[in-house]
């Protein structure tokens, strides 16, 4: 079916406004001297980095061992979560270089200059109005979701005023969170496991500090790196964007199920009071509920990203370029992609089905970086879709 | 694709050239800078002074109330007790009866008095008191790496109320001085350190000798 001129001129448009709104595609300059935000920015992180630093090397000699095997530990870690993080944003994708951007907020400004000191005042001061026992139980459930969800979501005040092109979605908002979490529990979790070598008085390292780096690692799935997420994509929802009207209510809601959840983490050993069971019954219950809510997030948030995919894809379909099943696989979610993927029948089709998939939204990302013009490298990505499509080998 | 601000359908497609990043309209500038920038910036350094400095001053101005009485007995991890002197100050740590409610007691009491902090640490040591404050003055000498409070004398013994005996030595840092005393029972190590000004008075130092001798545990009764 061909579609009329017209009709390919009105989708042209509409992708031309699905990428204006969206910022898909928009490159991402760190250095901007006449952005406040951007010296912001660079005191606070660079700060946050000397005193790390500072800490580590001052602690380096008496922990070295322990130190060296969190660095290792975590770093595989990050890692793993950096890809999976990267590979669930795969509609309007944010550029690399931001997320390394909000990593670092999460790992030195947000811990170092904000959330240790607030932490240890809030507690002392627990301690001192309401006795030590109380605040041992209630201290840092009371603190750390207030002082460490807000020092970790002011970061994305200070990247939308450094990208305010770019991020744009609640879905940019749970990406960029979902990364400042992620630097902020690698760093707490090298911060924890330099404690737990000093336990022991500075003996046995590994042994103290290696049931702290297993623990955090486990907890880690649904701790920092998901309250983040959540907590930033409520505030895009409470600020309002240019491609995400403001919705104070969800925002609100989005803001303190995170504290909610975080302040129930922190005080878990205080509601299972002695009963290791209990314990472990209530860590799997919120690991669970924390993870059923942040899929929930995920859905709310991406649909936006799915219509913007739509509409940067739609003038191809229109074109033949992609089919209208392709169409329907790529501003799907998995469920569609994987029904798309075995609607052949033999599995060479269904492996083609799979690398076409993946061409096109090759080719969606050159139109989002062309801002929808007819480049080389768009053209290039059309023919590669063609190609795969006609089983043909890649000449490069 | 309708604008979500307005529900409509944008007539006009957006301009293909778009100015860089660091470009600022020219309405939109305060001595050159990016005045929408100024708004969020000044929110997150209002966050950070109230996080990393006015919570911390209110918290150094607030004293700490929890003074000891008479017969009041500190316990932390692994049943390890002290009796620390009337009158001083608790400032972490919690009372024998007076557990958290996932029953485990913190590893690490201080109590405070006419200038001096006494802290004691417990946690699992393998070898004897002496390793314990060889070790401690290890650990010590590579955080400080020469300065700060360090070990300044040799090795004596020092023996608790229950009959067990310990490695102590004098501790020394700028105007500061003090005691190590180190113990090791069952396996669980502990470590009591008292630091105060170098001009301490003998009622200190007895008050906080009398707290090492008072360190104690269950499985180590000797008679």
């Amino acid at each position: 079916m061909t579609t009329p001129p017209t009709a390919i001129a009105d989708l042209d448009r509409a992708r031309n406004i699905a990428l204006d709104l969206s910022g898909w595609g928009r490159r991402f300059t760190f250095y901007q001297p006449r952005n406040f935000a951007f010296w912001g920015y660079l005191a606070l992180v660079g700060t946050g980095m000397f005193v790390f630093a500072s800490r580590l090397t001052r602690q380096y000699d008496a922990y070295s061992q322990a130190i060296a095997l969190a660095v290792t530990s975590f770093a595989l870690y990050a890692a793993l979560f950096w890809w999976f993080t990267q590979h669930i944003d795969h509609y309007a994708k944010l550029p690399a270089k931001l997320m390394v951007v909000a990593f670092l907020w999460g790992g030195f400004a947000a811990t170092w200059m904000m959330a240790a000191s607030a932490n240890d005042a809030i507690l002392a001061l627990y301690a001192k109005s309401l006795g030590q026992s109380w605040a041992l139980n209630w201290g840092a459930g009371l603190s750390a979701p207030f002082t460490e969800e807000m020092a970790k979501g002011s970061g994305l005040l200070l990247l939308i005023a450094l990208a305010p092109r770019q991020v744009r979605t609640a879905f940019d908002g749970l990406i960029l969170g979902a990364f400042i979490g992620l630097g902020f529990q690698i760093i707490e979790d090298i911060a924890y496991a330099m404690t737990s070598a000093s336990s022991q008085f500075g003996a046995n390292q590994i042994g103290a500090s290696i049931g702290t780096i297993f623990l955090r690692m486990i907890s880690g799935v649904a701790a920092h790196i998901v309250y983040s997420a959540i907590f930033c994509a409520g505030l895009i929802y409470l600020l309002g964007r240019p491609a995400e009207p403001r919705r104070v209510g969800r925002g609100l809601l989005l803001v303190a199920i995170p504290m909610l959840l975080h302040g129930t983490w922190d005080s878990l050993a205080a509601i299972a009071g002695p009963s290791t069971l209990t314990l472990l019954g209530l860590l799997i219950a919120v690991i669970a509920i924390a993870l059923a809510i942040v899929v929930r997030v995920y859905e709310l948030t991406v649909r936006r990203e799915r219509d913007f995919v739509r509409g940067v894809m739609a003038p191809e379909e229109a074109r033949n370029v992609i089919t209208a099943a392709e169409l329907h696989a790529m501003a799907g979610n998995r469920k569609a992609r994987k029904a798309y993927r075995k609607a052949s029948r033999s599995r060479r089709e269904r492996k083609r089905n799979r690398y076409v998939l993946n061409a096109a939204y090759d080719l969606a990302d050159e139109l989002a970086a062309a801002r929808g013009a007819d480049t080389d490298r768009v053209r290039f990505a059309r023919a590669e879709v063609a190609r795969i499509r006609a089983g043909l080998p890649s000449p490069w | 694709m309708p604008d979500p601000e307005t529900n409509k359908s944008s007539p006009v497609p957006p301009p293909w050239f778009e100015p860089d990043s660091g470009w600022v309209p020219a309405d939109k500038r305060l001595f050159g800078v990016d005045r929408r920038t100024i708004a969020p910036t000044l929110v997150v350094f209002t966050l950070v002074i109230v996080m990393s400095v006015v919570l911390p001053v209110v918290n150094a101005k607030v004293p700490y109330a929890d003074t000891v009485k008479a017969g009041d007995v500190v316990e932390l991890q692994g049943d390890v007790t002290f009796v620390p002197e009337a009158g001083w100050g608790i400032t972490s740590g919690v009372r024998k009866g007076n557990a958290p409610l996932s029953g485990e007691y913190p590893a690490t009491a201080t109590v405070e008095g006419e200038a001096v902090k006494f802290t004691v640490h417990t946690a699992p040591f393998d070898g004897d008191s002496n390793k314990l404050l060889d070790q401690i003055e290890k650990t010590s000498d590579a955080l400080n790496h020469g300065r700060g409070i360090r070990v300044a004398s040799a090795h004596a013994t020092i023996v608790t109320d229950q009959g067990n005996q310990g490695a102590t030595a004098q501790v020394t840092g700028p105007q500061s001085g003090g005691l190590i005393a180190a113990f090791v029972f069952e396996g669980r190590g502990v470590e009591a350190v008292a630091v105060g000004p170098s001009d301490t008075g003998p009622e200190s130092t007895a008050a906080v000798l009398q707290m090492i001798r008072s360190i104690s545990h269950p499985g180590e009764t000797k008679q």
